[in-house]
């Protein structure tokens, strides 16, 4: 059997797939704090185009991807799905383990999967400019590309620290036309604010945002883009699953178990998405989000609103959470930061549809190892809490002595990531799991808040 | 802020830590200044392994710094965005 499953062109999905219209449960729409009342996308236009509000809040099950989007993804897709045999023989697994390589895209991740999509929506809606924030450069990366695809201006926003020490993702995105700037800028009223108080502020990725918003809202044909947590990013990603449903069908396969790593949802639900709409359909098939043991969101938190600040001022967005007061334990994987995950994976999750596993950094990375050592491939960090999973399931095949087909999102290739390789090799990475008794305690302080219904 | 505060200057020098957020090496001195002049909320995740973190920041900073810096719950990216727009208006 091949190596490797190519889908031609022709075949290339023609449709994403919006779970919003299979959810067993709606989703609970995110509410204001100040009054109790759902979002409305006119409170979201000020940073996004009217069109992709409309996806954002679509309940259509399949979504036609436009032809010039079609065009573009045509760069690098159909990705090739691959078997792992070297894999398999190393662990001597009777366990078949395929892997959707999404690390062949320019900027290396299936983070373009959804910034071509938004960049095309804001050219047709008009807008000239894109400005977004970046901190470790992979979003940064994925828009600049897509907006050179388009035509579009970009601005990319990228926290001083990271740009001064971190060149190789800035000079990606000033190949690809971008202008990145260091943040704090004085291309800001919040940049300037901290510029004044420290010429040498080394910025945080929490300036970044504020100075990508504040660009989208006050220039003119500018808007803002996100690389993850909201719907229409989840839609876009399905592409990921449909194609690789596509793939195994070719020859003759379909999965027992999916597997992704799951930081604000985006990658994983790429993948799970189309197969979750089989399992509501009946297909028996378990679908495995995997996330750092430092930061157990789906794993130990509680489907609560969530105040996003003592202030009160942000909305509730419905999620698991862990609550306030939570800090997050040193992770190396730069997509896996998110304090709350997006809320169509909560919801899927407390619906029983997909569980969820964590696994600390040290065991993750040894996995990265394994499968550079045996696939090739150098795995970004945050792909690694998947391929550990994978390397669970396979053994425990073996142990079964059951033939179990396994599929994994490889997100992306670890390749402008080094350091973290290097610091783990090097012995300088440290476990860390926060303690169920820590975890409840912090847990506490949301019992308050209403329970989505 | 207390300044001095018999924080010893190795804390500031030899401490370094790979930030996840960043993706780069960061210098203790960036983790414990990085929030508005305050601590990183992350900061007592990050390094309660190598050392007392919470002495050094209870000696640093003064309880309502430290209310401030870790009393709120890590903001989603949605929330930030939310924010930013009221900001604006």
């Amino acid at each position: 059997m091949d190596r490797k499953i190519f889908l031609n062109e022709k075949d290339m999905p023609k449709q994403w797939y919006n779970i919003q219209a299979d959810l067993p449960n709606p989703l609970p729409p995110p509410l204001n704090p100040a009054t109790g009342q759902p979002i409305t996308p006119d409170m979201l236009a000020p940073v996004f185009p009217m069109n992709l509000i409309e996806q954002e809040v679509s309940r259509e099950r399949w979504i036609d991807i436009p032809e010039e989007v079609l065009e573009k993804y045509l760069i690098w897709r159909p990705t090739p799905l691959y078997r792992a045999y070297s894999l398999e023989k190393y662990l001597k697994t009777p366990a078949r383990i395929y892997f959707k390589n999404e690390g062949v895209s320019p900027p290396g991740s299936h983070k373009p999967n959804t910034a071509i999509a938004q960049a095309y929506y804001n050219k047709v809606f008009g807008i000239k400019r894109m400005a977004t924030e970046t901190g470790a450069g992979q979003w940064g990366s994925a828009l600049a590309f897509a907006c050179n695809q388009f035509g579009l201006e970009c601005k990319v926003y990228m926290v001083r620290v990271s740009y001064n020490q971190k060149p190789y993702r800035r000079i990606l995105m000033e190949t690809w036309g971008a202008k990145c700037v260091p943040s704090p800028s004085p291309d800001t009223k919040a940049g300037r604010k901290f510029l004044e108080q420290n010429p040498e502020h080394p910025g945080s990725l929490g300036i970044s945002i504020s100075e990508a918003i504040e660009d989208a809202v006050t220039s003119k044909d500018t808007r803002y883009s996100l690389g993850s947590v909201l719907n229409h990013v989840l839609l876009h990603q399905t592409i990921i699953g449909l194609e690789a449903q596509k793939q195994l069908a070719m020859i003759g396969e379909y999965p027992d178990i999916v597997v992704g790593c799951a930081g604000g949802g985006s990658n994983f639900s790429g993948l799970f998405l189309p197969f979750v709409r089989d399992k509501i359909h009946g297909k028996k098939i378990k679908i495995v989000a995997c996330e750092p043991a430092s930061c157990p969101t789906l794993t130990k938190g509680h489907y609560v609103y969530d105040f996003g600040d003592t202030a009160e001022t942000t909305p509730l967005l419905p999620m698991y959470s862990l609550g306030h007061g939570f800090v997050p334990a040193p992770i190396h994987a730069g997509g896996l930061r998110y304090h709350g995950m997006a809320p169509i994976v909560s919801r899927l999750l407390m619906d029983g549809l997909i569980e969820a596993r964590a696994y600390t950094q040290l065991e993750t990375f040894a996995a990265g190892i394994t499968f550079a050592g045996t696939e090739g491939f150098i795995p970004a960090p945050e792909t690694n809490h998947a391929i550990q999973c994978v390397i669970e399931e396979a053994k425990k095949a073996k142990e079964e002595g059951k033939e179990k087909v396994i599929l994994m999102n490889w997100s992306g290739h670890g390749i402008i990531d080094l350091a973290a390789y290097d610091a783990y090799i090097s012995g300088k990475l440290e476990d860390y799991v926060l303690p169920d008794e820590e975890i409840q305690r912090l847990l506490k302080d949301l019992e308050k808040f209403p329970k989505p219904k | 802020m207390k300044r001095g505060g018999g924080i010893p200057l190795f804390y500031t020098h030899a401490m370094t830590i790979y930030c996840h957020q960043l993706g780069i090496i960061v210098e203790f001195s960036y983790c414990i200044s990085m929030n508005d002049g305050l601590p990183c909320r992350n900061s007592i995740g990050c390094y309660k392994e190598r050392t007392d973190i919470v002495a050094i920041l209870r000696e640093k900073f003064t309880d309502e710094e430290l209310r401030k810096a870790f009393s709120d719950t890590p903001k989603s990216r949605i929330e930030r965005i939310i924010e930013s727009i009221k900001n604006e208006e």
